[in-house]
């Protein structure tokens, strides 16, 4: 294998971590990583105790060839979208570090840890009524 | 953040270039001299004021990302290149201030936007904001056109310097309380 890239060599750093010690409920098939490491699949459980309990939603995470530098890109994919008011129906995520607060020291971990908090703190599924784009 | 149970591997007697693939293997006392940014241990160590521990071609990258915006990484206080301090081991021949180094991806020379060449105008000797002035209010427009031979004669320079921000200020004031009356006053 070629020497990897500065963003490949953390992505696979990220992902080694990620498969040690991974967030409640989240899971990430390492194989298909491996295949892309740019594009990573991620499964994630609606924690218990929530109003998202006993659903399964996957993300999608998108890396740039300036990663860590370049957020990642990062939506929610497939059939069961989370109903929130800051997720849209076709994945899109309004979180803050996906975007102007995001830092090289983040990683998929925190990010996750981040959403699961998100969807966590719903009191009551609602979408968004107003589309107000970031 | 990498909080793995490192069991000690007996195999690291050798120190060959294997540490490099299963960077996982490593000690935990390794990892307290890891980039936040990279993850790798930390090259050209640069150290925040706020204690954190970067590679200097890896901070530099990301001060060069947000220009505008430089926040530490891991705790979003204020940094800046003058405020880092390198970090020399004891088997570091080569003590060169890392940040004198040149950063190994120089991207792109960027001309700095933010002189405020666009503000400056604004304050005195500037016509569009006489023009504006006088068009409203005829007496105005003498006094303006008054300093505005002043601030012409270049032998009144230091005369200009200290006078003219002041004048400035105070015809903007007329002209902010001047457009204040035109609409409520009518
Ligand atoms: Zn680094
Ligand atoms: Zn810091």
């Amino acid at each position: 294998m070629a020497s990897p890239s500065p963003s490949e060599r953390r992505l696979q750093k990220e992902l080694s971590s990620l498969m040690k010690d991974p967030p409640p409920g989240v899971s990430v098939d390492a194989n298909a990583v491996y295949q892309h490491l740019n594009l990573w699949n991620v499964h994630m459980k609606g924690a218990d105790g929530t109003l998202y309990q006993g659903e399964d939603f996957q993300l999608q995470f998108r890396f740039s060839s300036k990663y860590p530098f370049d957020s990642p890109e990062v939506t929610f994919v497939g059939d069961n979208i989370p109903i929130h008011p800051h997720v849209y129906s076709n994945g899109h995520i309004c979180l803050s570090i996906l975007t102007d607060d995001w830092s090289p020291a983040l990683s998929v971990q925190s990010v996750c840890l981040s959403i699961i908090s998100m969807l966590s703190s719903c009191k009551e599924k609602a979408s968004t009524l107003s589309i107000e784009k970031h | 953040m990498n909080r793995k149970p490192t069991t000690a591997s007996s195999s690291n007697s050798l120190p060959t270039d294997n540490s490099k693939n299963n960077g996982d293997e490593k000690d935990k006392g390794d990892q307290m001299f890891e980039c936040n940014i990279c993850l790798d241990t930390a090259k050209d160590a640069v150290i925040s004021m706020c204690g954190h521990l970067f590679c200097w071609p890896c901070l530099h990258q990301w001060l060069e990302t947000r220009p505008n915006k430089k926040l530490c990484p891991v705790c979003k206080s204020g940094i800046s290149k003058e405020k880092v301090i390198p970090l020399y081991g004891r088997g570091s021949t080569n003590q060169e201030d890392p940040r004198n180094k040149v950063p190994p991806r120089p991207s792109g020379q960027r001309a700095e936007a933010e002189t405020g060449s666009g503000f400056g105008g604004f304050g005195f000797g500037d016509g569009s904001f006489q023009v504006s002035i006088g068009i409203g209010a005829f007496p105005f427009n003498l006094l303006v056109s008054a300093f505005n031979f002043t601030s012409h004669n270049p032998s009144d320079n230091q005369v200009e310097n200290d006078r003219g921000p002041v004048i400035s200020k105070i015809f903007l004031f007329l002209a902010f309380a001047l457009v204040f009356w035109m609409i409520f006053g009518l």
